[in-house]
């Protein structure tokens, strides 16, 4: 890349008031690190055990065996005692169930099927079907036990893609997505406006300094900011939350450009259009806040309501986070991700001839 | 050969509100300035004076007529022309956390040059400050830096719009002092004001704007000559900007 003089000392500028501006570099950064942090904590940690409170009225030792696998079930946090007082608890919200075992429980002799008695608050159905197969499954284990029954089947979980996938690891390219747009649309549109407001622009502009000299000395500018931006939250995911980034790093890293040119080019159509600071920070909002929102950013598109799906997955940030995602996650190449590469073009060269064609010079000088 | 020749010089914007009837900021104005002359408009608010120095700083499209600068075409060569001139515009704000001395090299960079800011900082008294953010200057010495930056190229000819607006009298006669000292080595200065002392003081010639024209132009003992009344009966004493200097001295305050 070859800049002029005009252009690597102006560009030189602009990092420069990027980094005295210690207090924007700090919320660049702060965000996405908090999100990161909380949700590696809560995502690496297992299934909250939800507590069960169980009446034993039965001596035999069915009943023994029941409550003992029950305990033993990872999701399960046991409680045995009285019912009046788990039935207390129960409606107090400490247990998310109480199982009154009968006297005849598992009492063969009988004949008859027992009837366990699930009490459960109305509030918790929610946790119900998470419930209700495991306490089927456990009965039918010990009635297979006790009839001497082998299972016919058994399901063996196999992961094909053989890698841990937490929510840290789906989310991760998505806020790295998100941060480049924030920071391109921020470092283009916003500045611009600022720059005109305080006269900057129009002082620039009575030395022979071109349009095109400024455009370029602030996007490589930003892109550099861009780049050290999303490379700092990289280091902090890879060396502090043990994450791994699978696919190859200059793919991974060829995205994040194409994005960040891609937004740059929004920013300063954004910032044509906008002639006050009020203005910018709501035009800015139309643009980010649906893309924050929609672009499967936090959770999948796949889980949206159908309707918004097809909209949703046009959205630039939405190829820009896509692409990355499958390139950090699936390891996948620049030709699988094409799908991506070709929503970001098709939104480069909308986005680059709404600037060109908003961007007037001498209206964004005066 | 003037340096600075003008003729028939226009502007139109579409009037606010009917925007298929247009209005001229500026109507048909033509000037010829000499040479290291210090040449003053002066007129109203919205007179158009501004706006006539943006059409001739390359900053405003020139709708009718023809502007030359050192024999350059401005419609023709507005790139060529800003190599020749200096600027100090009426706003005067900087990116934020750059200092004066950055600025300069960052401006000299603009014209492809580069210059030693210190002996430029000198020149307009500002040497102590060159690490400070031009945010935390006075109003004196934001307009001196100002005109320091508009220095960087050692322009041919200086604009300089309003530089003292809004400055207390001692700042306002310490950027005279400035300016007669730039004149003195050969640059021409081409300024608007408001201050009619500035005007009378600093000025060889003038020329006063109203509704878009030149309704006058000469030096300014001409212009008093031809224009003003009679005048009333000389004060026995000076004026209220004399007593505000008696009492306050000449020295300059930041």
């Amino acid at each position: 890349m070859i800049l002029t003089a005009q252009q690597r000392h102006l560009t030189t500028v602009f990092l420069k008031i990027f980094l005295r501006d210690r207090r924007s570099i700090f919320f660049s950064l702060f965000f996405p690190v908090i999100f990161m942090t909380v949700f590696s904590l809560s995502s690496s940690r297992e299934q909250e055990a939800i507590s069960i409170g169980i009446v034993n009225d039965s001596s035999n030792a069915t009943a023994a065996n029941f409550v003992q696998l029950l305990t033993e079930s990872p999701l399960f946090d046991v409680t045995t005692g009285e019912a009046a007082l788990l039935r207390a608890d129960l409606v107090a919200g400490d247990q998310t169930m109480v199982l009154e075992l009968p006297a005849d429980f598992g009492d063969l002799a009988s004949g008859s099927t027992a009837e366990i008695n699930a009490v459960v608050d109305a509030a918790q159905v929610a946790q119900l079907g998470l419930i209700m197969p495991v306490l089927d499954q456990t009965l039918l284990a010990i009635e297979r036990e006790f009839r001497g029954i082998e299972p016919m089947f058994a399901i063996v979980i196999e992961d094909v893609q053989a890698r841990s996938q937490r929510y840290i690891n789906f989310l991760l390219p998505g806020l790295m997505a998100l941060t480049l747009m924030n920071l391109s649309i921020a470092g283009s549109g916003f500045n611009i406006v600022e720059y005109r407001r305080k006269g900057i622009l129009k002082r620039l502009f009575v030395t022979p300094i071109k349009p095109l000299d400024f455009i370029t000395s602030i996007a490589m500018a930003r892109m550099l900011i861009v780049l050290v931006q999303v490379s700092a939250l990289i280091l902090f995911a890879v060396l502090l939350l043990d994450i791994r980034i699978i696919g190859s790093f200059l793919a991974f890293y060829f995205v994040i450009m194409l994005g960040t040119v891609v937004f740059l080019c929004q920013g300063f159509s954004l910032g044509s259009l906008a002639k006050t600071q009020e203005s910018i920070g709501a035009l800015g909002n139309i643009v980010i806040m649906p893309q924050i929102f929609l672009s499967g950013i936090f959770y999948p598109i796949d889980s949206m309501p159908e309707w918004i799906q097809p909209v949703a997955q046009l959205l630039p940030l939405s190829f820009v986070s896509t692409g990355m995602r499958e390139i950090a996650n699936a390891g996948a190449t620049l030709m699988e991700i094409a799908p991506s590469l070709l929503g970001i073009s098709v939104w480069f060269v909308i986005s680059f001839l709404a600037a060109t064609k908003l961007f007037v010079w001498k209206e964004v000088a005066n | 050969m003037p340096i600075i020749e003008v003729t028939d010089l226009q502007k139109q914007y579409p009037l606010p509100g009917n925007k298929s009837e247009k209005f001229y900021a500026v109507n048909g104005v033509s000037l010829a300035i000499a040479q290291g002359e210090i040449f003053g408009i002066l007129g109203p608010n919205g007179a158009g004076k501004t706006t006539t120095l943006e059409m001739l700083e390359g900053l405003n499209d020139i709708d009718g007529g023809v502007a030359t600068i050192d024999g350059i075409n401005v419609n023709k060569n507005p790139y060529k022309v800003k190599q020749v001139i200096g600027v100090q515009l009426q706003a005067n704000e900087y990116f934020d956390n750059i200092n004066l001395e950055e600025l300069l090299s960052l401006f000299a960079a603009l014209y492809n040059s580069t210059i030693d800011p210190m002996t430029l900082l000198a020149k307009v008294q500002l040497e102590e400050k060159a690490r400070a953010k031009p945010a935390s200057l006075s109003g004196g010495q934001k307009q001196r830096f100002s005109i320091a930056c508009a220095l960087v190229n050692d322009p041919k000819v200086l604009f300089l719009d309003e530089p003292t607006t809004g400055l207390d009298p001692q700042a306002k006669r310490n950027l005279w002092e400035l300016v007669q000292d730039l004149n003195a080595s050969g640059m021409t200065i081409v300024l608007t004001t408001h201050n009619m002392e500035e005007a009378e003081q600093l000025c060889n010639r003038i020329a006063i704007m109203d509704h878009g024209k030149i309704i006058a132009e000469g030096t300014p003992q001409e212009l008093i000559l031809e224009h003003a009344p009679e005048p009333p009966e000389a004060p026995l004493h000076g004026d209220l900007e004399d007593v505000f200097l008696v009492l306050t001295g000449n020295g300059l305050r930041e």
